[in-house]
């Protein structure tokens, strides 16, 4: 386990003890434990939880890349139904 | 630029490169390209200017190809598919659409990585056929990193290589100058140019030399001052070089993954600061490039400030020249020319940012600059007139475009003291509270990163449902001092 500092928004901020301690001291970080051997954009921070979070938890890098296209992949084809539909509605008008 | 050399210096007569405030282009539109598309440019105050632009159109005329570029695309547009929100993964040269937001697509010259949008709305992308083999593509490293006066873009492209430099016509590849300065350097132990600045006030050029275009960790770094500025319109680079003042060097060995990253910042206080991408992380230091006389401070310790400093941010996978020479780090100033900033992507092919902002002034002066997305890239373009903005691209479905925006104080310039940033908000309350206090921060310098924060901007996405915006450079801001304050910034 190892000590990341998050942004108040919950986003990685830093890995550095006393860049994140001053800005702790200033209100503007949140120091949490995280699990070793995972890259920084997969941690957030739940603040209404108070947890740390890991994006496709229990996959590798390479897997959690992969798991982000298939969920932006996802994503864009939602978003684009659903475009679609509201051309065809605002059409039939 | 024929007029520049009785411009110079004139009074109140304004520079004719000045521009007015930064402008920036948001491209916005359905996903598949063919119906709805809008390109609208926006002031610093978020205020439309120029004409507006919009069309309705099928497979055939497809608004990108059809309408505002090559005709000849319409119909199969082949080459940059149809995703323009990609998380910046895994994409190359086969996958453009998938970079065409990432924050390798603006610097802080007029002319984009691959695209061209004017003030005036229009907008059209480089042929991509040949792209792999154009100027910005392979060799846009070799530009040199400019500190310029208030309001003014590098309006001469110079490049340097090995131990000569060239003039470019934007990012055209046709030569329309050259200059080998060997006969001027005091030491040529290293041969090849890797990162070269120009300060225009003081008229001073910093190369750094290196022993290949690799890794070779070894450096020559040449100190140049002239009574001839290298951009005056009616000089050529060997005037420059014929008017030297003075010329140093010094010797040091220097860690780099890949040396197209070297970045050079030569400040107006005569020190100047060097950085560039490492890994995953990036790396900065200063040096005192001040007049010390033949012979004397020429070791890279006896000359430098503390030592090198680490990026202090957060830090993922993410590539620089390394992975590739287009992906060198770059380098922008604000518009009034106090603020510079290096950076590279905080994520793999160009998402989020990792940034040092230094002082111009005082190079000795900087904080770090931390972004973390690692999806849903823009780039980010100077904003207002000591700040930034850029990296917003997420979905504007029931949602206004957002984006990261931060701004400096123009005379802070002690590095013995925290560095102020200014930053917005995703609400009205937040960007103006019921309190007191900073919105924004004082951070240490050296060791103290700015996270930025999205503000709102009230500007919505350019169709009715889903849209991922995009942030595009715009070529020419204006004439500074126009009848229209949007762009006269005074």
């Amino acid at each position: 386990m190892a000590i990341y500092y998050f942004t108040n928004a919950g986003e990685p901020c830093t890995p550095f003890e006393v860049t994140g301690e001053d800005l702790m001291k200033k209100g503007m970080a949140i120091k949490a434990t995280v699990p070793d051997g995972i890259e920084s954009w997969r941690l957030s921070y739940d603040t209404a939880a108070k947890a740390v979070v890991v994006y496709a938890e229990g996959k590798d890098e390479a897997g959690a890349v992969a798991q982000q296209a298939t969920d932006a992949a996802a994503e864009a084809t939602a978003g684009k139904e659903k475009s679609d539909a509201a051309t065809i509605a605002s059409e039939a008008e | 630029m024929s007029n520049l050399s009785k411009l110079f210096g004139g009074g109140t007569v304004i520079d004719p490169r000045k521009e007015g405030l930064p402008l920036f282009g948001m491209w916005g539109g359905s996903s598949d390209q063919n119906t709805q598309m809008q390109f609208r440019v926006f002031d610093s105050n978020f205020r439309v200017t120029g004409s507006p632009w919009g069309s309705t159109c099928d497979t055939t005329t497809n608004y990108r190809f059809g309408i505002l570029a090559d005709a000849s695309h319409a119909y199969a547009m082949k080459d940059h598919g149809t995703d323009f929100h990609s998380n910046l993964t895994t994409e190359g040269y086969s996958s453009w659409t998938n970079y065409i937001k990432s924050i390798y697509q603006v610097d802080q010259y007029p002319h984009c990585f691959h695209y061209t949008a004017s003030r005036d709305g229009f907008v059209t992308w480089q042929s991509y056929h040949q792209f792999t083999s154009s100027f910005e593509y392979q060799v846009g490293w070799t530009k040199l990193n400019q500190v310029l006066p208030e309001g003014i873009r590098p309006r001469r492209t110079f490049t340097n290589r090995r131990f000569t430099m060239r003039e470019f016509m934007g990012n055209s590849d046709c030569n329309c100058d050259f200059y080998d300065y060997s006969s001027h350097l005091l030491n040529t132990d290293q041969a090849y140019a890797t990162g070269t600045g120009y300060n225009e006030k003081q008229k001073m050029l910093v190369m750094v030399h290196s022993g290949d275009e690799s890794a070779n960790t070894s450096k020559t770094i040449h100190i140049f001052r002239s009574s001839v500025c290298l951009n005056e319109g009616t000089k050529r680079i060997k005037d420059f070089f014929d008017n030297l003042e003075s010329t140093e060097y010094f010797t040091d060995t220097w860690t780099n993954q890949c040396v197209k990253d070297w970045t050079v910042v030569v400040g107006n206080n005569g020190w100047v600061g060097f950085g560039n991408k490492q890994s995953n992380s990036k790396r900065y230091g200063v040096f005192d490039c001040n007049v010390k006389g033949t012979g004397v401070a020429i070791t890279g310790a006896s000359r430098q400030w503390t030592t090198w400093h680490d990026f202090a941010g957060s830090t993922t996978t993410s590539y620089g020249a390394n992975s590739g020479h287009q992906y060198y780090t770059k380098f922008q100033t604000t518009w009034d020319g106090t603020w510079g900033m290096i950076y590279s992507p905080y994520y793999y092919y160009g998402v989020g940012i990792n940034a040092f902002c230094m002082s111009i002034e005082n190079p000795r002066k900087f904080i770090n600059i931390n972004q973390t997305k690692s999806g849903r890239a823009n780039p980010y373009i100077a904003w207002g007139r000591t700040g930034f903005h850029g990296g917003w691209s997420d979905n504007c479905d029931s949602e206004v475009w957002q984006t990261y925006a931060f701004a400096f104080d123009p005379k802070d310039s002690d590095h013995t003291i925290q560095t102020r940033v200014y930053k917005g908000s995703t609400s009205g309350d937040g960007a103006m509270p019921d309190n007191n206090s900073l919105v924004g921060g004082d951070f240490d310098n050296r060791t103290g990163v700015c996270s930025l924060d999205a503000m709102r901007t009230g500007l919505h996405g350019g169709t009715h449902t889903t849209n991922y915006p995009m942030l595009m450079g715009i070529n020419w801001w204006g004439s500074y001092g126009s009848a229209d304050q949007s762009y006269g910034g005074k």
